[in-house]
């Protein structure tokens, strides 16, 4: 059989990116490229009635069938876009997947492969150093081949990491059966005249001098994050990079390169033992092997720079390096089967007069719509507060935020509830004098209480704010909210954004400060009531901005965005539109996985509209989260179903559940009366 | 000699904030991507409100000090959002590298880069590569140190910065957001332009631009 044939004998020029697999490849050829039978003979080296039986045999084995495997055309395409558009040699992409093996162990097992297959008899091989490197050299089988040497391509270093320069090459040298020529000098000498002394040496001359004879490199890049290992490497220990090497984005071989791949001279340069980047990119072979999204930026300098000729990277890396190249549609994002895209919805109708009036009209509509409930502050437009709220003695309850929430923030102004509220432009953080007049209306001399979504720009205008009216003597604590579980992973929790599990924590809050409970108290139980608020949302249409009546970001016909945020925000990724109940498990399974509630526990929830989803379907929605809910052992204290806290128009829907106690259980439960949430 | 004096210092916010009216689509397009849609109408709103009200201060005999010290709250008070506060210590700070003067020597105006820059890092607390303004701004700085240590004339030197903050803005697509609203993206955020790099980079091309015509018209 063919196949049979072919494995016997595998044609020597199979590229890179189709592993072993010439099925692959003929199909690639035939299928993608559209080359003719005859056409791909000549390029395969095989006669044309192998093509035609390597073409049944891919569709009898399912390679091809109406689609090539969808990981694999995702990784080929990417990678054959990559060698295009920066003309390398051959490029490897491996699927990112969230398989079990980290992909540092996985890079390095495609860069083995990679290496296995270019590396032949006589080579002299130079190799840096680094995590991919030594995960290369780990997984590398012995190759059969002779007369091979593996020289370092730096100095060595003292530090206390695995993939040393002396260690990558040990191990890579081992893995090949090769004669293993160390640099035995430090990579980084104290003088420009150590080194002078040191490469006259003539045991490091000599060494050197293999490394000049290098025909091939296996290069690991580095990026200069803050994260990034090189911090660890030894190789800058003593010198302030940011007063000599600002305009470096990555290094290779302990060299620095800018963002557009050129080099970064420095004072280390005189001082450093290794191979210099001019000498690097006359070498004809050298394989980079790098990959993570931390990394996108420093292995797009080396492949502008043409520091790389193979590339070994994941399809995640890949596909960002391209889209920071400017490919608007990088391969694979597309999908089999996606329906012709619907007329983009351009020209949003709304209700409006001026666009840059909106905000304003909005107060002046709300004080009028809830004259008994809501006041102005005198001299500050953009702050209100309670008519029955601050007392003396009684701790002030601040709020705000940007506009375009609705009813957030003033709708939680009121009786049991915030005394004042300072309010931004839509989507905008308001300033610090609003929110100084709201403080100061909402102090009855025991302090006052901010309470925010955790954005950037609130936390620096509470802050400022907060120190403005610090200067006052009126103390001020506040707590940010980070409800939303989807904005950030469980361990950085701080990192989260605050959305509609405001609506509890102002609750709470308030109730505390109704109740005469001292500052410090009232931000404890604000700050207990977050922690145990878990929010996540799903848009099924953007909203649109009231200047230029347009969406604010384009969601597909099928498509629904997961995890988004309340200021028309993309979240964390798109899938497939579901229905009701898949999409209303989709977020259940997120807040039970971190909520862990035991049987018995009780949970307030809130089934919130992102704007404009209708009434009927989060009802639909709440039936499915109850299901799911008394499937659990979870008892709903109290459910709020409605619009509670809104990103303009956007459709979609976002689910609170507050995790109870019996204090927050009280607390919910006492009086208020504000323009969006009344009890008695 | 040529000198920067307060009348100057209007003119200059009048370009600024023709040039910030003028980017605010491409910049509530930008940041529609990978923030919420709000810097286009930040950058502008804010720029203008600073230059009304230093068109209006003119006539209260201000210093250089005084007028950057109006802008600042000027505009942070029109803005708020992230905008507002960085801006804003970028022209206090702005406000004390000038100081108490009505006019100061031309070749000063460059000094406006690392002040206004200084401003926006201490409040903000960016590091460059976290894909903010701050990969705009910082390698402004060092065209500016580079040029005035070499000694050229302060058109060039702005161009120069103006160039440079150009190549970190467009630096910023490769990178994966560490601070502000896009950080939660995460790798999302790759293959996009930061938008408060664009403007800033739109900044100081027109700071550049202003000061080239301004050097032209007086010889």
């Amino acid at each position: 059989m063919a196949q049979n044939q072919a494995q016997r004998t595998p044609p020597p020029l199979i590229p890179l990116r189709f592993g072993e697999d010439a099925l692959l490849w003929a199909a690639w050829l035939y299928y993608v490229d559209g080359l003719t039978q005859n056409e791909i003979a000549a390029q395969m080296g095989i006669s044309r009635a192998s093509v035609n039986a390597y073409l049944a045999d891919a569709r009898t084995r399912n390679i091809v069938s109406i689609e090539i495997d969808p990981d694999r055309y995702r990784a080929l395409s990417i990678a054959q876009a990559l060698r295009d558009h920066f003309g390398l040699q051959d490029c490897l992409v491996i699927p990112s997947g969230a398989g079990e093996r980290p992909l540092i162990d996985r890079l390095g097992a495609a860069g083995a492969q990679a290496l296995s297959r270019l590396a032949q008899s006589g080579d002299t091989i130079a190799v840096t150093w680094g995590r991919s490197v030594l995960a290369l050299a780990q997984q590398l089988d012995r190759s059969g081949l002779q007369d091979l040497r593996v020289v370092q391509a730096t100095g060595g270093t003292t530090a206390k990491i695995p993939w040393t320069p002396e260690a990558c090459a040990t191990r890579l040298a081992e893995a090949l059966g090769a004669r293993c020529i160390p640099i035995s000098a430090p990579a980084i000498v104290s003088a420009p005249e150590m080194r002078g002394l040191l490469l006259s040496e003539a045991v490091v001359a000599e060494q050197m001098q293999v490394l000049a004879q290098a025909n091939r490199i296996v290069l690991g890049i580095s990026s200069l994050r803050p994260e990034s290992t090189i911090h660890t490497s030894g190789f800058f220990d003593d010198v302030a990079m940011h007063s000599h090497y600002h305009a470096a984005v990555g290094s290779i071989a302990g060299r620095l390169i800018s963002a557009r791949g050129e080099p970064v001279d420095g004072p280390l340069d005189g001082r450093t033992i290794g191979i210099e980047l001019s000498h690097l990119k006359a070498i004809p072979c050298r394989i980079g092997v790098a990959g993570g999204m931390d990394k996108v930026q420093a292995i797009l300098a080396a492949l502008r720079g043409g520091y790389v000729n193979v590339m070994v990277t994941d399809a995640d890396t890949a596909r960002a390096i391209l889209a920071s190249e400017g490919y608007d549609e990088v391969p694979g994002s597309r999908r089999e089967g996606e329906r012709p895209p619907l007329p983009e919805r351009t020209g949003v109708k709304k209700f409006l007069n001026r666009p840059q009036d909106a905000v304003n009209e909005t107060v002046a509509g709300a004080l009028l719509a809830h004259e008994g409930v809501l006041a102005a502050v005198e001299g500050a437009p953009r702050a209100l507060r309670a008519v029955r709220g601050p007392r003396p003695g009684k701790v002030g309850l601040v709020i705000g935020g940007g506009a375009g929430h609705e009813p957030g923030f003033f709708g939680y102004v009121g009786e049991g509830l915030a005394d004042a509220v300072a309010i931004g432009n839509v989507f905008a953080a308001p300033p610090p004098d609003p929110i100084l007049a709201a403080t100061l209306a909402a102090d009855g001399g025991a302090g006052v209480l901010h309470i925010f979504g955790n954005f950037s720009g609130d936390l620096l205008n509470f802050e400022m704010a907060a120190e403005m009216a610090a200067a006052r003597g009126v103390p001020v604590r506040a707590v940010v909210t980070t409800d939303d579980i989807a904005s950030a992973p469980a361990d950085t929790r701080a990192a989260r954004r605050g959305v509609a599990g405001n609506v509890f924590v102002f609750k709470v809050a308030g109730a505390a400060c109704d109740r005469m409970m001292p500052l410090d108290a009232c931000a404890d139980i604000a700050r207990r009531a977050s922690q145990r608020c878990y929010s996540m949302g799903i848009a099924l249409e953007p909203g649109a901005l009231l200047d230029s009546r347009r969406p604010s970001f384009q969601l597909g016909p099928g498509d629904m965005e997961i995890g988004v945020g309340v200021h028309g925000e993309r979240g964390i990724a798109r899938v497939r539109l579901a229905s009701a109940d898949a999409a209303a498990d989709l977020i259940l399974d997120r807040i039970l996985d971190e909520m862990q509630p035991a049987e018995g526990d009780r949970v307030a929830l809130l089934v919130n509209s992102l704007g404009s989803t209708p009434q009927m379907e989060l009802y639909i929605l709440n039936r499915r989260v109850r299901q799911r809910l008394r499937a659990r052992g979870v008892e709903v204290h109290r459910t709020l179903i409605g619009h509670y806290y809104t990103s303009l128009d956007m459709a979609g829907v976002s689910i609170t559940a507050l995790h109870l106690d019996d204090e927050l259980v009280s607390l919910l439960d006492h009086p208020c009366r504000s323009p969006a949430w009344t009890q008695c | 000699m040529l000198m920067f004096t307060r009348t100057d210092l209007s003119d200059l916010f009048r370009s600024l904030a023709a040039r910030m009216a003028a980017e605010q689509d491409r910049l509530a397009e930008l940041d529609g991507e990978i923030g919420d849609a709000d810097h286009g109408v930040a950058m502008a709103e804010g720029f203008a409100a600073a230059s009304r009200a230093l068109i209006e201060g003119e006539a209260d005999g201000q210093t250089l000090a005084d007028g950057l010290s109006l802008a600042a709250t000027t505009l942070l008070n029109a803005v708020g959002a992230t905008t507002g506060p960085l801006y804003a210590s970028a022209l206090l700070r702005a406000a004390q590298a000038f100081g108490p003067h009505q006019a100061v020597p031309f070749a000063r105006l460059a000094d406006l880069i690392p002040a206004m820059a200084g401003g926006i890092i201490d409040r903000g607390r960016g590091k460059p590569g976290d894909k903010t303004m701050v990969d705009a701004w910082l390698p402004a700085v060092h065209a500016v140190q580079d040029g005035q240590r070499r000694g050229g004339d302060t058109a060039a030197i702005l161009r120069a910065a103006a160039l440079a903050a150009a190549e970190g803005a467009e630096a910023t697509r490769a990178m994966m957001a560490a601070r502000g609203r896009a950080a939660r993206l995460g790798p999302r955020s790759i293959g996009h332009l930061d938008p408060g790099a664009a403007s800033a980079a739109a900044l100081l091309d027109s700071l550049a631009g202003w000061a080239e015509t301004t050097v032209g018209r007086r010889g």
